[in-house]
């Protein structure tokens, strides 16, 4: 066991480099599976999904025999051998048709997984409009109350943000912001179960508004899937905690006497050393001024004597 | 001049980009570029025309978010104008665990605990004899510990046949050498320094050569014991080699045969209440054993 894998030539050795863990993370590769059986509206989706995600993904264009919340050991292998975290497995069957299934991974082991079945779904070739290119930074709406409030809701918020967020940065081009991921929580059902969510993708169109600011049209760009909850498999809470973990160089710095208030304005605090109240300014009056040298020394003199005088 | 006329006309042009109507403000998450309204959908207008209405909620949503990001500080470069955005408030998590601090190697724990700081050397050095500057090692490098000068005197002490030369050159081979063992010495150390993280390593236990050495000895131990009953016969046939390992820990043990019973009893039951006891039902699939029991 204490045989270390040594690469065998230096273009290896930074594929391997590049895999270790690091305090600021590559982007995440996600993983598109066909399962046993899949239906044309699961392999359209899959496809859609790829598109929107590329070049950070990895197209598995051949079945796979895998069920993920049966058996996890082949999305370990494949987690392992790709570098890739993240995962969707589209299947078909009678008991669950048109499903897709999101899956995380943590250390190469999964972390969390989410099933959904598409209800309808329209992909991306069947709208005649302009696409966004490959690549782009989406922008990301989550409309509705669902969204911070069922774990289903909360768990496929952060998948979707998870999956395309791509690279975290500090600015952004302005004309690089090409498309809008909007996903939209219907009302739940009578029975008290999630309700479906709504995915719909758009081109931003910006047009002049006789302000600074645009005026935002939208086209849809595809593909658009209305969906219901299937399973869900959550985080183990210790292994949550861990994946949660920022490292310390990431970590904002404190700054030091700079607080906010309640009503968010900025409040600093200054240090100014001690107050000598000999030396200190105060309002100039007649009564207050200093006496002459001698007369002051004169008194002051007699009145040590005194005291002297006293204690003796 | 009143220009405030001129002005609503022009504006009047072109569409607004206020949005009216939302009675939660929109949360932002500008570093993901991410919006969340938090209004209820109108049911009745999802039900009757889902596409318009969904398109509609998303434009207006979408305008908010945009008027966010235009109203960020912006920059301009190659491009073109970049909005800086803040860092992103909706936490995600990492891929992969927080990377491990490297383990030490001796001479860095050595180095720490007397205080010595490295100086970075300079690649480049200069070499008196030639007048220029040479690389410190490597190809064509500067004349490191006279191997390469064009003529030696031979030490008094020293025997007259001896190639000096080829003293020089053992000696500097056997430093690399001496280096490369403490490499390699190194390397052990923090492979037991890793793995030793796995099981329980802040104990209190410290990797050392001993350490190293220990887990080296146990693994091809375990080898040698593995190669040794890989035989036709298990190695039942062998010959005894003297001083070699026996395998341990296959001793099989007999309970007297007249004692107290209270023991191997408390064992038993130990069993029974794994498979069928009060911890037993993730163990035996209950449908499945009465179906294969009602079959035979």
């Amino acid at each position: 066991m204490l045989r270390t894998i040594t690469p065998r030539n230096a273009r290896v050795k930074r594929v391997l480099k590049n895999r270790e863990a690091k305090t600021e993370e590559n982007i995440k590769t996600a993983i598109f599976i066909r399962g046993s059986q899949t239906s044309q509206i699961v392999n359209d989706a899959l496809a859609d999904l790829y598109m929107l995600k590329k070049p950070y993904a990895v197209n598995f264009s051949k079945k796979n025999q895998i069920h993920p919340f049966e058996d996890q050991s082949n999305l370990q292998f494949f987690s392992q051998k790709n570098d890739a975290s993240l995962f969707v497995i589209g299947t078909h069957s009678k008991k669950r048709p048109h499903t897709l299934t999101f899956a995380r991974m943590f250390d190469h082991q999964v972390l969390d997984m989410i099933e959904v079945s598409i209800e309808k779904g329209i992909p991306m070739r069947d709208f005649k409009t302009p696409k966004s290119a490959i690549g782009m930074k989406p922008c990301f709406l989550f409309n509705g109350d669902m969204w911070d409030q069922n774990p289903n809701y909360i768990m496929f918020k952060s998948m979707l943000l998870d999956f395309y967020h791509g690279q975290t940065v500090n600015k952004v081009a302005l004309a690089g912001l090409e498309y809008v991921i909007s996903v939209t929580s219907g009302p739940m059902t009578s029975e008290g179960k999630p309700g479906k969510i709504y995915l719909r993708t758009y081109t931003i169109v910006l047009k002049r508004s006789g302000v600074k600011l645009p005026r935002i049209e939208m086209v849809e760009m595809g593909p658009s899937l209305d969906m219901t909850f299937g399973r869900i498999m959550e985080a183990k809470p210790d292994v949550w905690k861990q994946s949660m973990r920022v490292p310390k160089e990431l970590k904002p710095k404190k700054k030091k006497n700079i607080t906010k208030d309640d009503m968010n304005n900025t409040v600093g605090r200054i240090h100014l050393g001690k107050q000598d109240f000999d030396k200190i300014q105060t309002r100039k009056m007649k009564g207050l001024k200093k006496r002459a040298a001698e007369d002051s020394d004169g008194t002051e003199k007699k009145q040590r004597v005194d005291d002297s005088g006293d204690e003796e | 001049m009143d220009v405030s006329a001129v002005l609503e006309a022009h504006k009047q042009k072109f569409k607004s980009v206020s949005v009216e109507g939302k009675v939660i403000p929109l949360e932002y998450d500008l570093g993901l570029l991410a919006a969340y309204d938090q209004n209820p959908v109108e049911e009745a207008e999802l039900k009757s025309n889902k596409d318009e209405y969904l398109q509609a909620l998303t434009r207006d949503n979408a305008q908010l978010l945009f008027n966010e990001i235009f109203q960020l500080q912006t920059i301009s470069d190659d491009n073109g104008v970049m909005a800086m955005l803040p860092n992103p408030t909706t936490l995600l998590p990492r891929e992969k665990p927080l990377p491990k601090p490297k383990p030490e190697t001796r001479w860095e724990k050595f180095a720490k605990a007397k205080g010595i700081v490295n100086r970075k050397k300079e690649r480049m050095v200069f070499d008196d004899a030639t007048g220029d500057y040479k690389p410190r090692w490597g190809y064509k490098a500067i004349n490191d510990d006279g191997t390469k000068d064009w003529i030696i005197e031979v030490p008094s002490s020293a025997n007259p046949m001896e190639d000096q030369y080829a003293a020089r050159r053992d000696a500097k081979k056997e430093r690399i050498d001496r280096n490369e063992k403490r490499h390699q010495r190194n390397m052990e150390e923090a492979a037991v320094a890793t793995k030793m993280d796995q099981k329980a390593v802040n104990k209190g236990d410290r990797p050392n050569m001993d350490n190293a050495r220990a887990m080296k000895r146990k693994e091809i131990e375990n080898q040698i014991l593995i190669s040794k009953s890989s035989t036709a016969s298990a190695g039942k046939f062998d010959e005894a080699i003297k001083g070699d390992l026996k395998p341990r820990g296959i001793k099989r043990q007999f309970a007297p045969t007249v004692a107290d019973f209270s023991k191997e009893k408390a064992g038993n039951m130990s069993i029974l209440d794994r498979v069928v006891g009060k911890n037993g039902e993730d163990l035996v699939n209950v449908r499945k054993a009465i179906r294969a029991t009602k079959r035979q």
